[in-house]
């Protein structure tokens, strides 16, 4: 019973001492997304952060989070583009179609069909982190983000301009 | 075995209900006031003794390549949307043609012409519900140039902005200048539809937004004061059209912005998008709208002649006297 406890003592110590070091690290991250430039046949071109335990890992971040950005939150106005409004406008969205995103996210998912990376090799400089757990990098990346919208449309998933009429 | 009856009889309403469409608004984009002005395609005319300038469309979309180009693109964009634009150059063209038709028009028999009165021909213009209100120019900076665009999305009855896009594209030296119009179109079109989506959802949820005006014929004895028994009270007519308002729009939204007793002014009207009709779901439009209310004046104790009279999806006056 004794070896119990302590067993318990040290496994819940150990989880608030991990706990304490990821935060850690996630206060260091660089998070965010930003717009640099809307392209021919529905592309918009964005820098976006990402994070992994290798830069080819963090790269792979980036890449899904530019899709997530694209799809729930949208682009504030800046490069030289005008704002850009989330595909999906409904607040729930993410929560309601649990099982669809769980897959179209998942790792090798759909969504990496949508997005190409700009970077030639892994970012160098600013756009690049070590952090003690991992790589923080930023890539300029292009989603194709009319295709994205039709997919999402016709998966009624999003909503589309002219639903109703 | 109730129980599955009742999950029949619920799926069968959802189907009546989302199987029904409401009526699509028609888009145009028409070149703004200020572009057309400004670039001399304005027709001046002497109005007793005031010079009035309007702009000539006609003459500027004949005349203006990078116009031309603006409006094409803009139609891309929302034809790939589910909103095919109409054509304000083909608009004005087939108005044309289908007047000059129409005063050659005679029956086989009598050689009778075609009925119209001036109201029917000054109702043959070209418009759309929402209009799409552009202005750009191409400016220089030295060696560089650069695209100031505004776009604005005005819904043709309320008067309202419904969505917007402006901005000023970045400096260029080495760019043509149909790119840079071409940027322009691609960097504030994503806001612009952002926004008419906001404002279509809106409709869906608290109604489609409309006016509606209660006007006399000259010389009807009966004013909107005049007082009826109805409902177990006596009211004037403007209160009891008043109240019927509140009962009809939805969630009784409207306000009535003016009114003496010749006239009230609706605005701020919000319509349902659909009605039953023989037990199915029809799309709502002003016309439908106002013509119950008609139908309302028509039975005891009012006993009114009203004439109904439509302007547009989002427009409807109520001429109360005779048809």
């Amino acid at each position: 019973m004794k070896k119990l406890t302590k067993i318990l003592v040290i496994v819940v110590l150990a989880v608030g001492f991990f706990g304490c070091a990821t935060t850690k690290i996630d206060s260091v991250y660089k998070t965010g997304s930003e717009i640099l430039k809307v392209g021919n046949e529905g592309t918009k071109l964005i820098k976006v952060w990402g994070y992994g335990k290798t830069p080819d890992i963090a790269i792979t971040d980036a890449k899904r989070n530019a899709v997530d950005v694209a799809i729930f939150k949208g682009f504030s106005a800046g490069g030289d583009s005008d704002k850009i409004f989330p595909i999906v406008s409904e607040d729930n969205s993410r929560i309601e179609n649990k099982v669809f995103f769980d897959d179209f996210f998942k790792v090798g998912g759909k969504y990496l069909q949508y997005v190409n990376s700009k970077n030639y090799g892994v970012p160098s400089g600013k756009d690049r982190l070590k952090l003690k757990y991992g790589y923080n990098v930023a890539v300029s990346v292009s989603i194709e983000f009319d295709t994205l919208r039709k997919y999402l449309e016709e998966k009624g998933i999003a909503r589309r301009l002219d639903e109703g009429f | 075995m109730k129980k599955s009856f009742l999950t029949i009889i619920t799926l069968f309403a959802v189907m009546l209900v989302f199987g029904q469409h409401a009526k699509k608004p028609t888009i145009m984009v028409v070149p703004s006031d200020h572009f057309c002005i400004s670039h001399g395609y304005k027709l001046t005319f002497d109005n007793q003794g005031t010079k009035v300038v309007l702009p000539d469309y006609k003459a500027a979309l004949q005349g203006d390549g990078s116009l031309r180009l603006v409006i094409s693109k803009l139609s891309g964009i929302m034809a790939e949307r589910g909103f095919p634009l109409k054509d304000l150059e083909q608009e004005l063209k087939s108005i044309a043609q289908a007047s000059a038709e129409r005063s050659v028009m005679t029956s086989k028999e009598s050689g009778a012409s075609i009925v119209e009165s001036p109201i029917d021909m000054l109702k043959r213009t070209a418009k759309s519900d929402i209009i799409m209100d552009i202005d750009f120019e191409v400016k220089k900076r030295g060696p560089q140039s650069y695209v100031v665009f505004t776009l604005n999305g005005l819904d043709a009855y309320t008067s309202k902005s419904v969505a917007s896009a402006s901005g000023t594209g970045r400096p260029s030296s080495a760019a043509a200048p149909e790119l840079l119009l071409e940027e322009a179109v691609l960097s504030h079109m994503d806001k612009f539809n952002g926004m008419l989506m906001t404002h279509f959802k809106d409709m869906f949820t608290n109604g489609r937004e409309v006016k509606v005006e209660i006007n006399l014929f000259e010389g009807f004895l009966v004013d909107l004061e005049e007082e009826y028994d109805y409902d177990g009270e006596t009211s004037e007519l403007g209160d009891i059209i008043d109240d019927w308002m509140a009962d009809n729009t939805v969630e009784g939204r409207y306000s009535n912005s003016d009114n003496t007793e010749n006239f009230i002014k609706f605005e701020q009207v919000r319509i349902p998008m659909f009605y039953d009709r023989k037990g199915k779901q029809r799309a709502m439009d002003t016309k439908k709208f106002v013509n119950n209310l008609r139908k309302f004046l028509a039975r005891d104790p009012f006993n009114l002649t009203c004439k109904l009279y439509q302007r547009g999806l989002g427009e409807a006056w109520l001429i109360i006297g005779e048809k």
